[in-house]
C-alpha cells in the first residue's frame, strides 16, 4: 500500500476519535506507523500480546484504540484474544499486516500467510482487507464495529517483496 | 529478609488490599485473583483470569490514560517472568501512578507448584534497571510502612513481597467476564 493512502489511514483514525495506537512495528505498516510516531501517539512494545493488554487497559478507560502488527504476530496473540478481548468483550481494532500474500514472499511467511484468513475466521474476528481504494469504508465499518463494543481486524496485503 | 516464618500470599494481598481502599487494583490469573476475590472483593479490582502474564500490561494501559487514580497491579513472579517485556516498557513510559505490587512465592502454584526462577535471580534489580523505584519486604509491618511511603513519591514503584505457598486454595472468582468488565469500568468513571 502507498506511503500517502498509508498516513491518510492514520490521519483518518486519529480524526475519527482513535486516542491510542499500540503495537510491534511491521514493515507493511511502515508508513502509518511512522506517522503515528510523527504525531506521538504511537507506543511500539514488546511483544503483541503485551499491545493487547495495553490497549484492553486503555479501553477499559472508554479509550479507544488500534492494535497493529504482523501477521507472525498475529500468531503470538491467538491465547490473548481469546482468553482476554473476546471474553471480557473488549472492543478494539486490529491492523495486520498480511507476509505470506505473495508466494514468493520469505519462507517463513509462507505457512502463516496462507492458514490466515482461516485462522481469523475461526476465532470469530470479523475482518476486512483494507486497500488502497476501499480505505475509507473499510476504516468507517472499523470504527462502526467499536462503537458496537465490537472487536474486528483490518488486513493490510504485503503485496511487496523486498 | 524476616527470618521467621513468611506470610502467605492471600494475607499479604488482604493486608494491601484493605489498606489502598478503592484503588483500581488489575490481579494476575492463577491464584492470586481467586485470593483477592476471596479477600477483599471490590468492583474496582479487575480480575485477570485468562492471558497469562498480561495484568501489568492491562494496569499500563489504564494508568495512562486516568494519569488521576493510582493504579495497583497485583502481579505474580511466574506471571511477571512471562512478560519481562513489560517492565521495559511501563520504565520508559514512566506513569507515576503505577503501582506494581509483585507477590513472589518462587513456583507457579496454581499448576501445582513447580518453581519459577525468581530463587535465583532478583526481580527487583531488572525492575530497578528498568526505571522503577523497587521495595522489598516479607512481612506485614514492611508492608504497611512501604504503602504509607509510597503515598508520596511517583511511580512506577514496584513492592516485591515475598510470600510464602499457601496449604489451602481460594475458591473461583465466580463473577462472569463481562460483569467484571463492567462493574470494573463503572468504578473507574468515579472519582
Amino acid at each position: 500500500m502507498k506511503p500517502n493512502i498509508q498516513k491518510k489511514i492514520f490521519d483518518y483514525l486519529l480524526k475519527n476519535k482513535i486516542q491510542n495506537f499500540n503495537g510491534v512495528p511491521d514493515s507493511t505498516l511502515k508508513y502509518f506507523i511512522e506517522q503515528g510516531l510523527k504525531k506521538n501517539k504511537v507506543l511500539i512494545t514488546t511483544r503483541e500480546e503485551e499491545a493487547i493488554g495495553i490497549s484492553v487497559g486503555m479501553a477499559l478507560t472508554q479509550s479507544s484504540t488500534v492494535v497493529f502488527m504482523q501477521n507472525a504476530g498475529f500468531a503470538n496473540s491467538i491465547s490473548t484474544i481469546t482468553s482476554l478481548v473476546q471474553l471480557y468483550e473488549i472492543p478494539l481494532i486490529f491492523l495486520i499486516g498480511w507476509r505470506g500474500y505473495l508466494k514468493n514472499d520469505a519462507p517463513e511467511h509462507e505457512k502463516i500467510g496462507k492458514i490466515q484468513p482461516k485462522l481469523i475466521e475461526i476465532l470469530g474476528l470479523d475482518s476486512k482487507i483494507i486497500t488502497e481504494k476501499n480505505w475509507k469504508i473499510s476504516c468507517n465499518w472499523a470504527l462502526d464495529k467499536i462503537q458496537n463494543q465490537k472487536s474486528c481486524a483490518l488486513i493490510v496485503k504485503r503485496d511487496f517483496v523486498d | 529478609m524476616s527470618k521467621g516464618i513468611l506470610l502467605i500470599r492471600k494475607e499479604a494481598i488482604k493486608i494491601i488490599a484493605e489498606k489502598i481502599s478503592n484503588n483500581p487494583i488489575v490481579s494476575a490469573n492463577g491464584y492470586l485473583s481467586r485470593d483477592l476475590y476471596e479477600v477483599c472483593d471490590k468492583p474496582s479490582n479487575f480480575y485477570m483470569i485468562g492471558s497469562m502474564g498480561l495484568s501489568s500490561s492491562i494496569g499500563l494501559g489504564i494508568a495512562m490514560m486516568n494519569p488521576k487514580k493510582r493504579i495497583f497491579i497485583f502481579d505474580g513472579d511466574g506471571n511477571i517472568l512471562m512478560n519481562l517485556g513489560s517492565l521495559i516498557t511501563i520504565g520508559s513510559v514512566m506513569p507515576k501512578n503505577l503501582i506494581h505490587v509483585v507477590f513472589d512465592n518462587s513456583s507457579h502454584e496454581s499448576t501445582g507448584g513447580q518453581p519459577t526462577h525468581t530463587s535465583k535471580i532478583h526481580l527487583e534489580k531488572i525492575a530497578k534497571a528498568s526505571n522503577y523505584i523497587v521495595f522489598k519486604t516479607s512481612t506485614k509491618t514492611g508492608i504497611e510502612k512501604i504503602i504509607k511511603k509510597i503515598k508520596t513519591l511517583h511511580g512506577p514503584i514496584m513492592i516485591l513481597v515475598k510470600v510464602s505457598k499457601s496449604k489451602t486454595q481460594s475458591k473461583r472468582v465466580e463473577i462472569p467476564p463481562k460483569k467484571i468488565r463492567q462493574r470494573f469500568m463503572k468504578s473507574l468513571t468515579r472519582s
